[in-house]
């Protein structure tokens, strides 16, 4: 079916965060990164999706959601702690409405309430406490693209051995496969960190595409005819697509991006600290401490001091996200314009974010995606949404271009993962590889309690491995947390070598680690054995 | 008491998180890793037995007398055949077990070994690292025909897809990210589930924009105390967690005003109970300057 369009827009959202998941806690702060997430970000969009589908609006998004994320979403324990968590807010909100009436804040209370009244609805009545269920939904109507990531986010071109960058990438492959029914057709590398030569990887899990930071596609050689609005096609024959820095400019930059709008919302005055010690101490976390809550009733207002913030005014701010969007959409209508005519071709901008920037980090970014979808479907014909897999069904023909080392972090390479605050953790984390591949080469069919330690040495392993510990150090921020995430696996591991080595296993030991380390249920430590990635690398 | 800082105290179980890491795995190994176009990062170890090998067989003070070095070789590309490959010394103390390395040249291959320059000039490799590919950093000479573009028109696609963003865009989002992360900080760090950091008060905020002398305060509240493990106590009728040797603590905010902290304990056969009632009063009086 050829489009009229003159060229496509594929809107990636990059939705990840740790496996941060602590039993051991009734009350684990980091926890709420995840429930805040799920409230302003990942049930959000379900909303948009269902409300577009139901009104006839048609759609196209690709987004990744990291196997971590998949098995915090799946997670009774996390389940039943994100319960507590909205019912909370919804319980707060409730009491505000009658608190503010008459106030200025009155109209945003009402928004609270009927936000967490709504994500109740969704969590429980829609998707039963998974809302895994929402987004296989989606992807069942060909709307959404659910792609991939590696098995813990790990950051491969800092990985010394190909079984490594094997595990990560066939535990997510069947990770996948256990919550979304088939496998997955595109991966999202972590940090879009690539090394040239992975891509062989990806194929052997039968993943066609993955994404690149501008210059992996624009330093690839031979030179790519095309830049970044056409995908190429590795040696292996894996299709790689590259980032437009225009679009994700717009959005992005600190001076000229629309979250700075003085419409939208304040995010640093929160009830947490704003509302009368006794109101709001339930709400808090055990230790009564007050912090952020996620209930903000000002506006970002202006280049006042934070005592002077004016109320916040939902139906103006949900304007100027219609308007941003807008405005978002003329400048993608003419830069494919542009395109169109002087590639000879039609161009395939691909617009990659952070998927929790829209509604957590910019609260009203999920509005701005709602109407954008709308727009692009109601007011144009231009530009046409796509997805990769049905981009490469449509334009199979592609130049063959070995992308460049490359990732999306600061200075474009691997200097955020690899620095003066974190290259300490490399002697270990490859260590731990190189004693895991040992393990799995060793013991080809381990049975009974063996088996599960070497599968809970596997699990250590992979959560070592996250990228996340190293880029928190070099960010700075939750340094300590990070830290002792990357220590506590690293000492569970080393603890489960040697018992397994001296052929001395403590089943206190090793049911302890199980109890509090449970991320991939059914993973099977032989992911690691040499065997393995050989013949993944011989395709 | 929150959980937090609530780490087993002693023991060596799996719930001991802060067991510090192995500072020598025992092996003589060394790696390579790419940073950038411009950078690597080798790190080493050298065991006691390797060395005490090497005095051995040329002297007892070798160490001492040799220059200890990291020898850097770029690997010649295959179409190169047989061509021997340049290599440079970089001066190190081989207990410093990590070094940063700069090459003049990306898109080569390099590998290095750390070993010792004798008086004759002759080098003592010790152990050598994997061989690591750097991105070249920059467009390729290469074109194919197929797909090749005239000069002009591919300068012009660069700009397109905005070669002018390179590093700084990235940076751009990476800047953002770490915005991002520095909220969740700002929401969660004043009492991190882990140790140091939840005893830490927040730090008072300075106020923005005043270029006057300035000056901010705060305070909160800290209770204590400690009975039987396996007690039951509460705080303002809220259940504290008690650590394995029956302490507690829990931490408040304090406004100004009275606050009243009730502490009741009740022993684990309910054959005791002991009560202490504490009062706070916060007063705070700023100056009207």
């Amino acid at each position: 079916m050829p489009s009229k369009a003159k060229g496509y827009l594929a809107l990636v959202l990059h939705a990840h965060l740790p496996f941060i998941r602590h039993p051991e806690h009734e009350d684990f702060l980091e926890e709420d990164w995840f429930f805040e997430a799920m409230c302003e970000t990942y049930i959000p969009m379900l909303d948009i999706y269902e409300r577009l589908t139901a009104e006839g609006t048609d759609f196209r998004v690709t987004m990744s959601i990291t196997p971590p994320l998949c098995n915090m979403m799946a997670d009774d324990l996390l389940r039943e702690r994100f319960r507590r968590y909205y019912s909370l807010r919804l319980e707060l909100a409730e009491k505000e409405i009658v608190r503010t009436r008459n106030t200025n804040f009155y109209e945003a209370a009402k928004m609270y309430e009927t936000k967490f009244r709504r994500i109740r609805e969704l969590y429980e009545d829609y998707y039963h406490g998974n809302i895994l269920e929402g987004f296989r939904k989606f992807q069942d109507m060909g709307k959404l693209e659910i792609i991939t990531c590696g098995a813990t986010h790990g950051f491969l071109p800092l990985e010394l051995r190909r079984e490594a960058v094997h595990a990560q990438i066939k535990l997510a492959a069947d990770d996948y496969r256990r919550h979304f029914g088939r496998g997955p057709r595109g991966i999202w590398l972590a940090e879009c960190a690539y090394n040239p030569g992975d891509d062989a990887f990806l194929k052997a899990q039968g993943i066609r595409y993955f994404f690149l930071e501008t210059h992996g596609i624009i330093y690839g050689s031979p030179r790519p005819r095309y830049g970044v609005y056409a995908p190429v096609y590795c040696p292996s024959g894996v299709a790689a697509f590259g980032r437009d820095m225009e679009s994700a400019q717009q959005v992005w930059s600190a001076e000229t991006g629309y979250p700075g709008d003085h419409r939208y919302r304040e995010f640093y005055r929160d009830l947490g600290y704003d509302l009368e010690y006794d109101y709001i101490k339930p709400y808090l976390h055990q230790d009564g401490v007050r912090r952020n809550i996620g209930m903000k009733y000002c506006k970002i207002t202006g280049k006042v001091g934070l005592d002077e913030k004016a109320a916040y005014n939902p139906a103006e701010a949900r304007e100027m996200a219609a308007s941003h969007a807008g405005n978002f959409m003329f400048n993608r209508q003419r830069q494919i314009e542009h395109l169109n005519g002087f590639l000879g071709r039609k161009p395939v901008v691909v617009s990659m974010y952070d998927a929790e920037l829209y509604g957590h980090w910019w609260y009203e970014g999920t509005d701005f995606l709602e109407f954008l979808f709308k727009k692009l479907h109601h007011d144009q014909k231009t530009v046409k949404m796509i997805t990769p897999s049905e981009y490469l069904a449509l334009h199979p023909d592609n130049q063959v271009v070995q992308p460049s080392m490359s990732s999306w972090g600061d200075k474009g390479y691997n200097e955020v993962w690899l620095n003066g605050t974190n290259d300490w953790m490399y002697r270990h984390l490859h260590k731990m590889v190189e004693r895991m591949v040992e393990l799995a080469n060793k013991f080809p069919a381990a049975e009974g309690t063996l088996l599960r330690a070497l599968n809970q040495c596997a699990r250590e392993v992979v959560l070592g491995m996250s990228s996340d510990w190293a880029f928190l150090m070099t960010v700075g921020t939750a340094k300590n947390y990070s830290t002792k995430r990357f220590v506590a696996h690293t000492n569970r591991f080393n603890g489960l070598y040697e018992q397994i080595t001296g052929n001395r296993l403590e089943e206190d030991f090793l049911k302890d680690s199980e109890w509090r380390d449970n991320i991939f249920p059914g993973i099977n430590y032989r992911v690691f054995s040499t065997a393995e990635a050989e013949k993944a690398m011989r395709g | 008491m929150t959980s937090s800082g609530k780490i087993k105290k002693g023991g060596s179980g799996p719930g001991d998180e802060h067991k510090s890491l192995p500072e020598a795995y025992g092996v003589t190994e060394a790696a390579l890793l790419p940073r950038d176009p411009n950078w690597m990062f080798i790190y080493w170890e050298i065991t006691e037995n390797s060395r005490a090998n090497i005095r051995r067989v040329h002297g007892e003070d070798v160490f001492s007398k040799a220059r200890q070095v990291i020898r850097v070789y770029e690997v010649p590309a295959a179409a190169d055949g047989d061509t021997p490959g340049k290599f440079f010394d970089i001066p190190v103390m081989l207990e410093a077990k990590s070094w940063y390395i700069n090459v003049q040249d990306g898109g080569r291959t390099y590998c290095c070994e750390v070993g010792l320059v004798l008086a004759d000039g002759s080098f003592l490799g010790i152990v050598k690292t994997n061989t690591v590919n750097l991105p070249g950093g920059r467009v390729s000479d290469f074109t194919d025909e197929k797909w090749m573009a005239v000069t002009e028109d591919f300068d012009k696609l660069l700009q397109l897809s905005g070669v002018e963003y390179i590093g700084k865009g990235s940076g751009e989002v990476a800047k953002s990210l770490a915005q991002r992360w520095e909220m969740l900080r700002s929401v969660f760090s004043r009492a991190s589930s882990w140790g140091v950091s939840s005893m830490a008060s927040p730090a008072p905020q300075r106020p923005g924009q005043k270029k006057d002398f300035w000056l901010v305060a705060d305070c909160e509240l800290i209770l204590y105390g400690a009975t039987e493990p396996d007690a039951f106590v509460t705080v303002s009728g809220r259940k504290a967690n008690l650590n394995p040797d029956g302490t507690f603590s829990m931490r408040f905010a304090l406004p100004d005003g009275a606050m009243a902290l009730p502490v009741k304990a009740v022993s684990k056969d309910e054959s005791g109970s002991r009560a202490i009632d504490i009062k706070v009063t916060r007063a705070t009086n700023t100056d009207a300057k």
